[in-house]
């Protein structure tokens, strides 16, 4: 115990890491920020520049991005309607209608204390348990996540806009391009007619910043010219009875974000929708209707993806199994430092288990002040008028897209989709179910299969399984609600209507 | 004509550009296989040495699926410049025959061959099947197995099919998209057994996550000596060994030979450097290091045992003869 306290305390004695935790937080949300430079990237970018350091500095820093890059992709979801990463789609549901109000310092304000409360939830989830939630997190099966899938298939009544056909369509659409490629599992090509730039498939991120960035700076040409709403920046911070207020539902999220988190191949994009839409059916009397500018639909998504981060580490540390993309490429750089991430790393060099605990509760603390004083500026950012902010966001998209595999034809393909999301929106469609198709659709598709190869495809063993594993009942169970919670009737028992 | 000296000069000036300096801008590293997944760890642990004798960076991102013939079919679509490397293990090597994909590694030719890597069946700690014995006994007696694959092609697929031809046995198989998701399966209790590479499995055997049944192998590795060799149970593997994976990188067949000779340098560079000596150890692995017409010839090799066997226990679209890949020799 004397031992892990030591262990916990070499950050804090170091200058340079303190400093590094610091600076990577700093460029997280900056890059995070910007639309098509995940946190993904800018931890893969930066991780290849720290191999000839020392591995405590490479940790302070890459721990620093993944907290700041995480974040920042929420701020643009909220000023301009354009998520950062996929984590963020669900924030911009609700944020950006915040900052047409006028709101945005306050919505920025509040979301970055929740975040900062969630993602010290999942820190102390994995410092106390990580063992038991690793272990729970291995016995999901194919069956189970493709059962996640579906849940998340049913986002669409959320984040779908008013018309559930108009919906149902896009998700639809996105489904459907997912399946664009090669089988992963037989190699057949589908949909490819031949063309082998569809062989690769297409990209969701490439997907996602042309429905979300370039269609949405599309659309605001149209209201070029038109003042932007004035912003009110008095009360940053929230108040504490508006902290208690959304205290339970933090907790809940986070808790959320943490276990979605630990599942290996999931991560906090699947983590804030399904936190979202858990909000969205089970607050009562939420601040505003959800869709014009909840503060609960802020605070739902945002705790869980930063629960999330705390949660990918879990599975990562305890099995050596990455939680999500960026710990995949964390445990890539461990094999460069000569270190054995897997089940040895914590018997090994157990003190490295502590060191992330402790770099990650310091870049929550340098998120909060970071945060809150980037809010001004930021603010800001929405009073620039639209027809020189529009253009610029279109330019990091295409920047962001190129980035991701330096690949010309992605831009193509992402000023195809901004044009096809401009459209879209046009005539009514939200472009979001198009995304969390394109997102689910692969989920969906492979652990189906799975899911039948293990049932020796046969139909009764395989439906068996939905009533007979606990995890996969309480899943079913908790679809059944979902769907039958939209009906009606519940509706009005329930006192929602 | 001076016009035509002015462009001849300026074709020049850009034809040394070109080729003069190579590499003048990053290069793309395409891992075929996912992330946590050995491919993905060799060259994640050879790229960082070797781009500091190249002076540029190498992005290395995972392009998966298809057994890898995604990663192979871009690569071999993008200009022969050395600016596209293909970080490829075994598994090009059976796309012909199991009519997968027409480009395999002879469109290409190998920069480096680093690593070689066994295949261990292995089990959960709480396996009922305490040995390789048991296992098989189990399902020739009838019993459903249920084992990890990675689609056709790859070493799960190859090993598994060599278990099913030599003992008349038929597993279920439930398809990964790597070696690591088949792990993760194996210990959360999604299958019952897999055979994997021991680069992925080392250290999971090492801790005592999973228990090692058998090497794939005619004697035991040093590195997991515990684990026995799958000849103390069953003679019957000898003709087929040895046969593993390998790990490389390659770039296109057309891609000019000064550049070959700059990549080819700084991945021997890399592969001699205490570092990724380090690194082997770590993981467990068997250093190849090979490059030039012994690579070639050693991915051959394992082209001609892997596509007759796999044609012979009927998992073969396609008959080896058809491309060429001669039927290895008995030694």
């Amino acid at each position: 115990m004397e031992q892990n306290l030591q262990y916990f305390l070499i950050p804090f004695l170091s200058w340079e890491m303190m400093m590094l935790i610091w600076v990577g937080v700093f460029a997280g949300i900056w890059v995070g920020a910007i639309p098509g430079l995940s946190v993904t990237m800018a931890a893969s970018l930066l991780i290849s520049f720290t191999f000839s350091w020392d591995l405590n500095s490479a940790l302070a820093l890459i721990c620093g991005v993944f907290v700041g890059g995480v974040y920042g992709g929420s701020i643009t979801a909220i000023l301009l309607n354009i998520p950062g990463a996929p984590a963020a789609i669900a924030t911009g549901i609700e944020g950006y209608p915040l900052a047409q109000r006028g709101e945005a310092g306050k919505a920025i304000g509040l979301c970055t204390t929740v975040s900062v409360f969630a993602s010290f939830v999942g820190i102390l989830a994995l410092s106390v348990a990580a063992p038991v939630i690793a272990n729970f997190s291995l016995k999901f099966s194919p069956r189970d996540f493709f059962l996640l899938a579906v849940m998340g298939i049913l986002l669409i009544g959320s984040i779908g806009g008013g018309d559930p056909i108009k919906g149902i369509t896009a998700g639809a659409i996105g489904v459907l391009l997912s399946m664009v490629g090669m089988d992963p599992s037989t190699g057949e090509l589908r949909y490819t007619f031949g063309n082998i730039y569809l062989m690769a498939g297409i990209s969701f991120v490439t997907a996602m910043i042309g429905l979300f960035g370039v269609s949405e700076a599309l659309t605001q040409f149209r209201n070029a010219g038109k003042k932007s709403p004035k912003q009110n920046l008095d009360r940053i911070i929230p108040s504490w009875t508006t902290f208690l207020k959304y205290l339970p539902l933090s907790i809940r999220s986070s808790l959320l974000g943490v276990f979605i988190g630990a599942l290996p191949g999931t991560g906090g994009d699947v983590a804030a929708l399904l936190a979202y839409d858990q909000a969205k059916r089970t607050v009562r009397h939420p601040s505003r209707p959800f869709g014009t500018g909840a503060y609960e639909g802020i605070v739902a998504p945002e705790t869980a993806n930063k629960g999330a981060i705390g949660g990918a580490f879990i599975p990562m540390l305890t099995l050596g199994i990455p939680g999500d993309a960026v710990t995949a490429i964390i445990i890539g750089a461990l094999y460069i430092h000569g270190l054995k991430p897997g089940p040895m790393l914590m018997i090994e060099t157990p003190h490295l288990f502590w060191m992330i605990v402790s770099c990650l509760s310091i870049a929550s603390v340098a998120l909060m002040v970071l945060g809150l004083v980037s809010v001004k500026p930021f603010a800001k950012i929405i009073e620039i008028p639209k027809e020189i902010i529009m253009p610029v966001v279109i330019i990091l998209s295409v920047i962001g897209t190129y980035a991701i595999q330096n690949s010309v034809v992605d831009i193509f393909y992402m000023i195809g989709f901004g044009i096809i999301g401009y459209f879209l929106r046009l005539y009514g469609y939200a472009t979001g179910p198009m995304v969390l198709g394109l997102i689910l659709g692969p989920m969906l598709d492979a652990n189906y299969r799975r899911a039948m190869q293990g049932a020796e495809n046969q139909i009764l063993p395989f439906l068996e399984g939905f009533l007979t594993n606990p995890i996969s009942l309480f899943l079913t169970l908790s679809i059944v609600f979902l769907i039958v919670s939209q009906t009606s009737f519940y509706r009005r028992w329930r006192g929602l209507e | 004509m001076r016009k035509l000296g002015v462009a001849l000069l300026m074709a020049g000036v850009l034809a040394g550009a070109a080729f003069g300096a190579y590499p003048e801008k990053n290069i793309q590293g395409y891992i075929m296989w996912g992330a946590g997944g050995a491919m993905d760890n060799v060259s994640r642990a050879i790229v960082p040495i070797a781009q500091e004798h190249l002076g540029k960076t190498i992005i290395l991102q995972n392009r998966t699926g298809a057994t890898g013939a995604i990663a192979t079919t871009f690569v071999a679509n993008q200009p022969a410049d050395g600016y596209s490397i293909l970080f490829g293990a075994e598994n090009p090597n059976l796309y012909k025959v199991t009519g997968l994909s027409q480009i395999d590694y002879d469109q290409f030719e190998p920069v480096f061959l680093m690593m070689a890597n066994v295949g261990v069946v292995i089990v959960s700690k709480d396996s009922p099947y305490a040995s390789y014995r048991e296992l098989i006994e189990a399902a020739a007696s009838g019993k459903t197995i249920t084992m990890g694959s990675t689609g056709p092609g790859g070493l799960p697929y190859v090993a598994t099919t060599m278990i099913e031809k030599i003992h008349g046995v038929k597993f279920n198989k439930m398809q990964f998209d790597g070696e690591g998701p088949c792990i993760t399966a194996l210990m959360g209790g999604h299958i019952d057994a897999v055979a994997v590479g021991l680069l992925a499995a080392a250290n999971f055997i090492h801790s005592g996550s999973v228990k090692g049944l058998a090497m794939i192998s005619s004697e035991r590795i040093e590195s997991v000596a515990s684990v026995p060799a799958v000849t103390e149970a069953y003679e019957e593997y000898r003709p087929y060994l040895p046969w593993g994976a390998f790990f490389g990188a390659f770039v296109r067949k057309e891609t000019p030979a000064e550049v070959l000779d700059v990549l080819r340098s700084a991945f021997a560079k890399a592969f001699q450097d205490p570092r990724f000596d380090e690194f082997a150890k770590t993981m467990g692995g068997v250093k190849l290091g090979i490059t030039g017409e012994d690579a070639k010839k050693y991915i051959k090799q394992n082209q001609s045992v892997a596509a007759w066997l796999l044609y012979d226990a009927g998992g073969a679209k396609f008959s080896p003869a058809d491309f060429g890949i001669e039927r290895p020799q008995a030694k």
